[in-house]
Order: C-alpha cells, then structure tokens, then sequence
C-alpha cells in the first residue's frame, strides 16, 4: 500500500489519539506525513486528518455562522472542500492554518445563503437556546442578544480571539481581512458589547 | 488571550458567557459521529467522482485512439506529399527556351507558308 512509502501506516492513522489537537513538532511531523499519504488516496490518513482537526474547525465555523447545525453543515463543508482541494495543498505549508481558512470560507458562504433565506429570523435564532430564567442563563441570553446586535465579522473576531484563543494574523488570515483590521475589529466589538450589556444592565 | 479582564468585573462574566455560549460539544460519541459523517460525505465524493470517471473513460480512451489514428494518417500523408515534391523538383525536365527565343523562328515559318498560300500557281487544268 501506498502509505508504506511515506512511513505511516493505516493503524498509526487509527491509532492517533482522538480530540487531541495536533501541537508538538513531533505531532507535526506526523500531520505532514498524514497529509502526504491522504494526497496519496489513502481515506485512513485523512479521517486521521479530520479527527485532529475537527474540534477546532468546529469552533472556526461556529465562530462565524449562527447555531451549532448551521456549523455542523460548514464543518463537513469544510472537510469536503478541503479533501477536494488536498492535491493543491503543499504538504510543508501549515495544514491548520490551510484549513481553517477552507472552514472560514465555508462558514461565510454559508452565512450568505442563510440571509438569502431568512435574514429576518437571525436575531430570534440566536436567543431561542438562552431563554433559561437562572442568572447566568439571563447573562447568556442578553450576550445572544448583544452579539445579534454587533456587525457579523466583529462578532467572529471576537469569538475567535476570546473564546478560540486565535491570534489578530490568525483571523485576518482566516477571514481574508488585514490584521490590523481584525485588531480594530476586536475593539470595536468589545466596546460594542459593552455599551450593549451596559444599556441592558441600566433596563433591568 | 482574553482582555475582558481589563474591563469592569462584570466583564469577566461576560467572556465566561461568551465561552459558554461558543463551547464546542464535549463527549467522544459527538464527535466519533461527526467524524463519520464527514468521512462519509467524503467517501460519497470519492465514489461519484469515480463513477463518472469509469462511465467516461471507454469513450474518451477510443476517441484518443482515433485522433492518434487519424493524426498518424495525417502526418503520413503530408510527409508524402512533400516527398513527392522533392522528387519532382529533382527529376523535370530543363526550362524550354521562352518565347522571345521562339519568336523569330515561329515569325519565318509562318510568313513561309503564308507565301507558299498566296504565291501564284501555275494553271494545272489547260494540260489537260
């Protein structure tokens, strides 16, 4: 089999640890190695792909489109671009960041053909999982509420930064916008929320 | 990572929030199933592609084969021809002599007979 020639084996793509995010140089030797032998048409090294990313692609689509089904959708949109798009993607090239940016794209035009659909139900959609009357579920609900209010691309970038931890370069690369756009994206956004959080405190 | 510290104390409630309210699914069993769903839209992908590739390739194959064909015919007989023509350049015969050349020859032979018509003949029916 092909993978032989690449020193990897369809059990080393099984045995790879699951939800583990791929880090270590070592770790990262492998992901090139993986990379080569899905190149190759080997389906075990790529599911191997997928098991090492998919978490953090979740959390980039989920970053960007509205519920948890619509980042299901882009997720395995994403994979499926990527899988389709492997041939073109040089194996010494950073593979996360390659496909992070297939799931951000994904995510966007997925976004795009939502508000096609129904643009009027966003903001609805956003709250419905929040409506809990505990005080953290109140704090969720007006944060859902807050964030529906804020431009769509400050809202990812500052989930992306917050909450995935992902640097201004990362995002700007992922969202095809400068870094220093994104870095002014996240201020406007915090003080955005602020002020949001801020009026709706002074409401209650 | 996160700067809402900076903020007012509420704000760290808020970055709690919103880490809840982006939280990824915990659970192996989520994502096992996630994991297979794509590889198996994937796997769908690879099928089709296969599929059309397999209901393509016998005619596409043939076609190949009858361009070659024709084109290998093609080539043969324009190497011919240009063979041919070669040859023909090679083999003719030398230039005849052009009619400025001619001229004076034709000129006298023409004016000969024209004289021989026009001459006056002696009368051949009082002999007889």
């Amino acid at each position: 089999m092909e993978t032989c020639t690449v020193g990897i084996s369809v059990a080393t793509a099984n045995e790879l640890p699951r939800d583990v995010p791929l880090s270590d140089d070592g770790i990262k030797e492998n992901e090139r190695a993986l990379v080569i032998a899905a190149q190759r048409g080997d389906g075990s090294a790529f599911s191997a792909l997928v098991r090492a990313h998919q978490r953090r692609a979740y959390a980039v689509c989920r970053a960007i489109v509205f519920t948890h089904e619509d980042a299901e959708d882009a997720v395995q949109e994403g994979f499926l671009h990527a899988f389709k798009a492997l041939d073109r993607f040089l194996p010494d090239q950073p593979f996360g960041a390659w496909l992070y940016r297939i799931m951000a794209n994904a995510s966007l035009d997925l976004v795009r053909r939502r508000k096609v659909r129904d643009a009027d139900e966003l903001p609805e959609t956003l709250a419905i999982p929040f409506r809990d009357p505990g005080e953290a579920d109140e704090l969720r609900r007006r944060l859902a509420e807050a964030l529906a209010k804020i431009p769509e691309r400050q809202r990812s970038v500052i989930v992306l930064h917050d909450v995935e931890g992902f640097t201004h370069g990362e995002i700007g690369t992922m969202l095809g916008i400068p870094e220093g756009t994104a870095r002014s994206d996240l201020h406007h956004a915090r003080a955005a929320l602020r002020r949001l959080l801020d009026d709706m405190r002074s409401d209650l | 990572m996160s700067e809402f510290g900076l903020y007012p104390d509420g704000d760290e409630e808020v970055t709690r929030g919103l880490r809840a309210l982006y939280a990824a699914p915990s659970g192996y069993g989520y994502w096992n199933e996630l994991e297979s769903r794509i590889m198996a839209r994937v796997a769908s992908v690879e099928l089709a592609w296969w599929d059309e590739f397999d209901r393509w390739v016998r005619p596409a194959l043939v076609l190949a084969a009858l361009l070659i064909i024709a084109a290998a015919i093609a080539m043969n007989r324009a190497q011919k021809e240009a063979t041919d023509s070669a040859y023909s350049a090679i083999l003719a015969p030398p230039p005849v002599p052009g009619p400025e050349n001619i001229r004076p020859t034709l000129m006298l032979d023409r004016d000969a007979t024209l004289r021989y018509i026009l001459a006056p003949r002696p009368d051949t029916s009082r002999n007889h």
